[in-house]
């Protein structure tokens, strides 16, 4: 579904991405996984159109979607959620789940799916982005996202910032995305809520890919264990 | 008193009317348009061109009004293109500096081609009794029209997807972006919708007084000190802002003298700034 080759990406002539492979196929969740610095961020700003990748290819259902701006990746059906969640502020929980299908008619189905899956943004649909706590924001982002009935939805760190038991929440609602068939990629620093979640992964480090795998391997892999799982 | 603030009122949706131009085109886009106030008054002798060629009322406001809409629409596809290719203040200073640039075109021009032409639109009938003062009919008719644009366009921005997609690019480009919402085109329905309504503000201004070729610059400053006072792309901040810097400007050149009006106003939007930054119904960020 999604394949990327030879993608480098950065700033201001720099890359911070390097030659970085991966792919994603219908129906699976997969994770790229590395600590804070490695460069989750940028590779997927790369992916999703809002950095303008310096060298490389980005496919997206047999289609050459490299350098398309992020507005019209989005049109085609890709989703992003992007760490700093880019809600707008001033408007509401209702407003916000109704953009997320612009320019379409919002599907009823879809928004009683959303408002199952998060039932605090059914009690707050006139509450305003800014004045919600940072897992109802980040609950708000998805459903944002989910609105438009994407077919691959690419979140970067859907856990970081939130307590522990509300990023565990935030997968929960991910996993029940998964078994309606949503396709999903996901960058995660707290790689155990990732593996519980995901089929494969990618070990990001430096702007390199250094190993890749089934969740399985990558937990039984020594390196990944020290450096990302807390063992010893 | 009552008659002062009565005729606030119609001097400041006036008002409120053009900084809702102004502030959405800085909102959505960082653009600055300091010729802003000429394309008010190339729509208002667009209107006066039209009727001096025998054309009735109605269309020559019609033709106006595109006339306006069309002149944001240029801006857009010429002169604000290398703008855009920039960002933040850079993008601000350029526009700034691009649309003065327009503003001393186009009033060169009128001055040179058409110097003594103004536009009057005579509203007949006698005064009416509004709370036991006696008000023109020009005033009322003005202020019914910018009281219907006020609420087509707070039905525009709440309540359709459309009105609500370029709300969201105020808000947050980038999430707009992400949710597949493209901020160019955006901004070029604001500049087509900011140059009819300064088309619409020189025809209802020139019900209650007659608007000339050397009007723009006046235009764009009050224009520009209501839209600091309402507050970056917010258009109910710049209603609100309206009316009250009507209120204020007519009071002070009743009570203090017209001569120092503006140096009120110029405080009032000072004194704005220092406490609340973000306008009168702004949130801090």
């Amino acid at each position: 579904m999604l394949e990327v080759t030879g993608l480098s990406a950065g700033y201001q002539g720099k890359d911070v991405v390097h030659e970085v492979a991966f792919h994603v196929n219908q129906g699976e969740a997969v994770m790229i996984i590395g600590s804070n610095g490695a460069g989750k961020t940028t590779l997927f700003q790369a992916l999703c159109g809002l950095l303008p990748p310096s060298s490389g290819k980005v496919l997206f259902e047999g289609k050459d979607i490299t350098g398309v701006p992020a507005e019209r990746i989005a049109r085609l059906g890709i989703r992003f959620v992007s760490a700093a969640r880019h809600l707008f502020p001033r408007m509401t929980v209702e407003e916000h789940l109704l953009l997320g299908a612009y320019p379409h008619k919002p599907d009823p189905g879809t928004m009683s799916l959303v408002l199952d899956l998060f039932p605090r943004l059914a009690e707050r649909k006139r509450q305003r982005a800014s004045t919600m706590s940072g897992g109802e924001q980040q609950m708000l982002a998805v459903g944002r996202a989910l609105m438009s009935m994407p077919r691959l939805l690419v979140l970067d760190e859907p856990g970081t910032g939130l307590a522990p038991l509300l990023a565990r929440a935030a997968y929960e609602a991910l996993n029940v995305l998964r078994k309606r068939g949503l396709t999903v990629l996901v960058a995660e620093q707290q790689v155990p809520l990732a593996m519980a979640f995901c089929d494969r992964g990618y070990v990001l480090e430096n702007g390199f890919i250094r190993l890749e795998g089934t969740t399985k391997q990558l937990a039984a892999n020594p390196a990944v264990r020290s450096a990302y799982l807390g063992v010893t | 008193m009552i008659a002062n603030i009565l005729d606030g009122i119609v001097l400041g949706l006036q008002f409120g009317l053009l900084a809702a131009g102004l502030t959405l085109m800085y909102g959505l886009g960082g653009v600055l348009n300091l010729g802003y106030g000429q394309i008010a008054v190339t729509s208002a002798m667009a209107v006066a061109i039209a009727m001096d060629a025998g054309i009735p009322t109605l269309p020559a406001v019609a033709f106006g009004l595109l006339a306006g809409g069309l002149f944001g629409l240029i801006l857009d596809l010429t002169l604000l293109r290398p703008v855009y290719r920039l960002r933040g203040e850079a993008r601000v200073l350029l526009s700034l500096l691009l649309t003065l640039g327009v503003s001393f075109i186009v009033d060169g021009f009128l001055n040179w081609r058409i110097p003594l032409k103004a536009l009057t639109l005579y509203i007949s009938g006698g005064a009416v009794d509004i709370l036991g003062v006696p008000m023109r009919r020009g005033s009322l008719v003005a202020s019914a029209i910018t009281l219907v644009a006020f609420t087509g366009l707070f039905i525009f921005f709440g309540r359709t997807s459309l009105g609500r997609a370029i709300r969201s690019v105020i808000e947050d480009e980038e999430g707009a972006r992400l949710i597949g919402i493209d901020p160019k085109k955006m901004l070029r329905l604001i500049l087509v919708l900011s140059g009819v309504l300064a088309g619409l503000v020189a025809v209802t201004r020139s019900m209650v007084a007659p608007v000339d070729t050397q009007s723009g610059l006046s235009i764009t400053v009050f224009a520009l000190i209501v839209t600091v006072v309402g507050g970056l792309g917010d258009v109910a901040g710049a209603f609100l802002a309206g009316i009250i810097m009507g209120i204020v400007n007519v009071i002070a050149a009743d009570y203090i003298g017209s001569y120092i009006s503006l140096i009120i106003l110029l405080t009032a939007a000072a004194v704005t700034i220092l406490i609340r930054p973000a306008g009168l119904l702004g949130v801090k960020e």
